[in-house]
């Protein structure tokens, strides 16, 4: 089952979703923050944008904040999905 | 002039109609026939969308046009006998029913109306037989992933394919509690869509050991699973400890993740 970040009434009713699923693009380790038909991957490992479209200021700072505080259960729920590519491995030092 | 989509409007798509959709609306007949005659030899294809199918199975058994490029996606049921003669008319036909998925239709209009619908999918069909899931972009172009693509990390919860549903403005695939992102499956299976994909990165390491080291993960292999390359050296190369890849060396690193080594630098 898709990790489902429970966010906040406000953005919830508004539509935003983030979610790590079974098959993301598995690069670097990400949360995908979903609104309608646009979804940008935000880093689990620097907290930064890892896409220039849609443009990363389309997304309301305080949400990518609040998702960001979040990251400690975000990092945690990658590396159970994705154990060959977690979010710091020893050899990333 | 070049047209992308032509709506067959009836009273429940006039609506979209009036609301801007972007797409030439045919609100007669004569209207559908003209513009089937008229774009019917337009090398690239155009989509059509239709809820009443009536106009078009009358074009259809005339039995005077020829067969297009064109694709059709209706938005409601219809029966096999009307598919097929669709089917003389469209290359494509994809209506919902009898297995065939569809976006809710909210979310299908915007996906229609928005730019970015090439990239995301609005309907899809699982053939048990065949193994493959038939999933559709918003113009209609067919993408058909195998069965093992989403069984290739071993993950959990399994995918159960029985239970097939496209979500998120077609950004996600679900079969039952496993859900597979759009944007790694075309990824995965368009090359076109890679290089745009990976030209949106803000920061990207372009070196031969980045991509491999990207390649690999997409495929879900471990460093320790390429015959006649250890782990240590798979290592060493994406981390670009090793700046030239002997071919030998390259041609075993492609073999075991499945793609030509020309292909390595699209990942």
């Amino acid at each position: 089952m898709p990790f489902a970040l429970r966010l906040l009434d406000a953005w919830a009713r508004l539509g935003w979703k983030a979610k790590i699923r079974e098959d993301e693009r598995n690069e670097e380790p990400h949360v995908s923050i979903i609104f309608k038909l646009w979804t940008w991957r935000l880093s689990l490992r620097t907290g930064e944008f890892l896409d220039s479209t849609p443009p990363p200021r389309n997304v309301p700072v305080e949400l990518v904040e609040w998702i960001w505080s979040q990251r400690e259960l975000l990092r945690a729920r990658w590396d159970e999905k994705y154990p060959e590519n977690v979010v710091f491995s020893k050899e990333d030092g | 002039m070049s047209v992308d989509m032509l709506l067959v409007a009836d009273e429940s798509t006039e609506e979209w109609a009036d609301q801007g959709f972007p797409a030439a609306s045919l609100r007669s007949d004569r209207e559908v026939r003209d513009a089937y005659e008229r774009f019917g030899t337009q090398r690239r294809p155009v989509m059509w969308i239709a809820d009443a199918v009536s106009p078009l199975v009358a074009l259809a058994e005339e039995g005077e046009l020829l067969k297009s490029n064109h694709r059709l996606l209706l938005l409601d049921e219809t029966t096999e006998v009307r598919k097929d003669l669709l089917h003389l008319l469209f290359r494509v036909v994809v209506a919902p029913g009898k297995g065939v998925n569809l976006l809710p239709m909210e979310e299908l209009r915007e996906v229609l109306a928005s730019d970015e619908r090439v990239d995301l999918f609005i309907a899809g069909i699982v053939d048990s037989a065949s193994e493959v899931a038939v999933l559709y972009r918003g113009n209609l172009a067919p993408v058909v992933v195998p069965f093992a693509w989403f069984l290739r990390r071993d993950p959990s919860p399994r995918p159960n394919f029985r239970a097939f549903q496209i979500t998120d403005y077609g950004q996600s695939v679900r079969f039952g509690k496993y859900e597979a992102s759009t944007d790694a499956i075309l990824y995965a299976h368009d090359p076109d869509y890679r290089r745009r994909a990976k030209a949106r990165r803000l920061q990207q390491d372009d070196s031969l050991g980045a991509c491999i080291h990207r390649l690999r993960l997409a495929k879900g292999v471990a460093r320790g699973d390429f015959p006649g390359v250890s782990e240590k050296q798979i290592a060493r190369i994406e981390r670009g400890e090793i700046s030239k890849v002997r071919a030998k060396t390259l041609a075993a690193i492609a073999a075991r993740l499945e793609v030509d080594p020309s292909e390595i630098p699209s990942y």
